[in-house]
């Protein structure tokens, strides 16, 4: 097991997936930098000033907490999900197009080690991946924008609602409790799409499937006909990973939607197994 | 094998998480407690129209179901938006049998005005400046030996974040003044959208003004409508009751959603307190 976990994180790390997804994702915050400084730019001087007057009465609230606050929680819903959905639907079906996959089965390992032994090095990529965007966004936000305490307001993220302050050292532990979270979050498309790898036959179908049913319940979550379903879209027990970022961090509720996303993925991960298992590999 | 009883195992341990860990948070009435001093009960209400109609300030055929609203919950004060102007208050005064005093603030640059109403005869009213109109306070006892309370009924612009924020700045900063020796509460129609659908209107002036405003106000008062609900049309909370966020106990925060008249798109919102 060891041997085949090594075997796929060199297979993992040798692919151009893995080089462009880390390249993209800083070309992002590069996007996200410029933008930022083009709004404070536009905004910023004696006007904002003015207004800041019965507000914060702190010229700190735009600093690099905040902006790697809104940097990866606008990324997080479309952006990091196709990274993942991309190397997780690949990891079978790519095997296949290449016509290795009948090779690896013969090979004395079984085929749910096989399985459990590329999900498990889609899970460290997703980590490294998460871990690397926070880092990174810590990191230009630091040098870019300075340093300060996280503010949260009522309204903007639709996080809190009512004013609240994370002081400089809290917020930094919050972002490594969301490298954590936003990983386990997006576990649940890793294993969509690991399942949709061992259905399809091409890896660009097993990606285009997964970010097509993640898009279609992200999408119809937030429109407001249909309300009334969106407790029952996974894309809704998603968000918890954002609960890490309230001032006070609602345990219950965090840990209750974590189970959620932890029963998908261990459900789903069953069913990708048992048809694996079965599955007539002509190919 | 192992893998699947391991993974069996971990699938019904999460479920079992999910359904051990209760997602639900519900948030009491803040600092509410069984018995307590005297109850002041408060119903602010815009009572004007949506702006598809012609005149979407209050129409005067509407203010005897306006007076039978307040009637029948008998409230200590109200806060009322979007009169037309003194006229309409001596109507309303008049459907309400005497039993409410009553002030409406001076028009200023607009062109509807907002009303206080109290029980108290002894209660004084002052006129509020604020972003070039006015609020009304009305200052009252709700017994002899009780604190005084100051209730302003106020309406910020329903178009412009930036002249909401202006305008809630000022009378945030005019009722501080008043915090020490008195109760004060703020009744009215703020306009505040805070409740972003999109989270990207982050980038958006209005989301941010609304957001800042809001954030001035709770930095001495409490939202004391907050678990209430939507209070206008298209499931917005834009009525509001602050109050000071020791002083008082919250002990029914409500939605009148029966009540209403005409082409009315907001209910009134009743707050009730023990002083």
């Amino acid at each position: 097991m060891i041997a085949q976990l090594r075997l796929e994180f060199l297979k993992l790390i040798r692919s151009r997936s893995f080089l462009l997804s880390f390249i993209a994702l800083t070309a992002f915050v590069a996007l996200m930098l410029w933008g930022f400084y083009s709004y404070a730019e536009r905004k910023a001087g004696q006007e904002v000033t003015q207004q800041f007057k019965y507000t914060y009465e702190s010229k700190s609230y735009f600093n690099g907490l905040t902006f790697a606050l809104y940097s990866v929680m606008f990324s997080f819903s479309l952006l990091i999900p196709i990274f993942v959905a991309m190397t997780a639907g690949a990891q079978i079906a790519g095997e296949r197009q290449a016509g290795t996959l009948r090779m690896i089965c013969v090979r004395p390992i079984s085929r749910v080690s096989l399985l459990l032994s590329k999900f498990l090095v889609v899970a460290f990529y997703t980590y490294l991946l998460v871990a690397f965007f926070i880092g990174l966004n810590l990191l230009v936000g630091l040098c870019f924008v300075g340093w300060g305490d996280l503010q949260l307001y009522p309204g903007a993220l639709n996080l809190v609602d009512e004013p609240g302050k994370l002081l400089r050292d809290e917020a930094l532990w919050r972002f490594v409790y969301a490298s954590l979270s936003g990983t386990w979050a997006l576990l649940v498309i890793a294993a969509i799409a690991m399942l949709f790898s061992v259905l399809c036959e091409s890896p660009a179908v097993a990606t285009v499937a997964t970010l097509a049913l993640y898009l279609v319940f992200h999408i119809i979550g937030r429109v407001e006909v249909f309300e009334h379903l969106r407790p029952y879209f996974f894309t809704t027990d998603m968000d918890f990973w954002r609960d890490v970022f309230k001032p006070e961090i609602p345990w219950q509720s965090f840990q209750h939607y974590g189970s959620i996303c932890g029963a998908y993925v261990f459900g789903i991960l069953l069913v990708t197994i048992a048809i694996f298992d079965r599955k007539d590999i002509t190919s | 094998m192992w893998a699947k009883i391991l993974l069996t195992a971990l699938c019904l341990l999460m479920i079992w998480g999910a359904v051990r860990f209760d997602p639900s948070r519900p948030r009491s009435l803040l600092a509410s407690k069984a018995s307590d001093g005297p109850h002041l009960r408060l119903i602010t209400w815009n009572i004007g129209y949506a702006e598809l109609e012609d005149d979407s300030r209050a129409h005067t055929s509407d203010l005897h179901g306006v007076a039978e609203t307040i009637l029948s919950n008998d409230p200590d004060a109200v806060a009322l938006q979007e009169l037309t102007g003194p006229e309409q208050l001596r109507v309303l005064l008049g459907y309400l049998q005497g039993r409410y005093r009553g002030a409406v603030a001076l028009p200023g640059n607009s062109d509807r005005v907002d009303a206080v109403l109290v029980k108290d005869r002894d209660a004084r009213f002052e006129n509020l400046p604020a972003d070039g109109k006015y609020a009304i306070a009305a200052a009252f006892h709700l017994r002899p030996q009780s604190p005084a309370v100051v209730l302003v009924s106020a309406h910020a612009d329903a178009f412009s974040a930036t002249r909401r924020r202006t305008f809630t700045g000022e009378m945030i900063d005019w009722t501080r003044g008043r915090l020490r020796g008195s109760i004060v509460l703020i009744g009215g129609d703020f306009n505040f959208e805070l409740d972003a659908k999109d989270e990207s209107h982050f980038y958006t002036d209005n989301v941010k003004n609304d957001s800042e405003a809001y954030s001035y106000v709770l930095k001495y008062f409490r939202d004391l409508g907050r678990d209430a609900g939507y209070t206008a049309v298209n499931d917005r909370r834009i009525d509001y009751v602050f109050g000071p966020p020791e002083t008082v106990f919250l002990h029914r925060a409500e939605v009148l959603r029966s009540a209403g008249a005409g082409k009315m798109d907001h209910w009134p919102l009743l707050v009730e307190v023990a002083l």
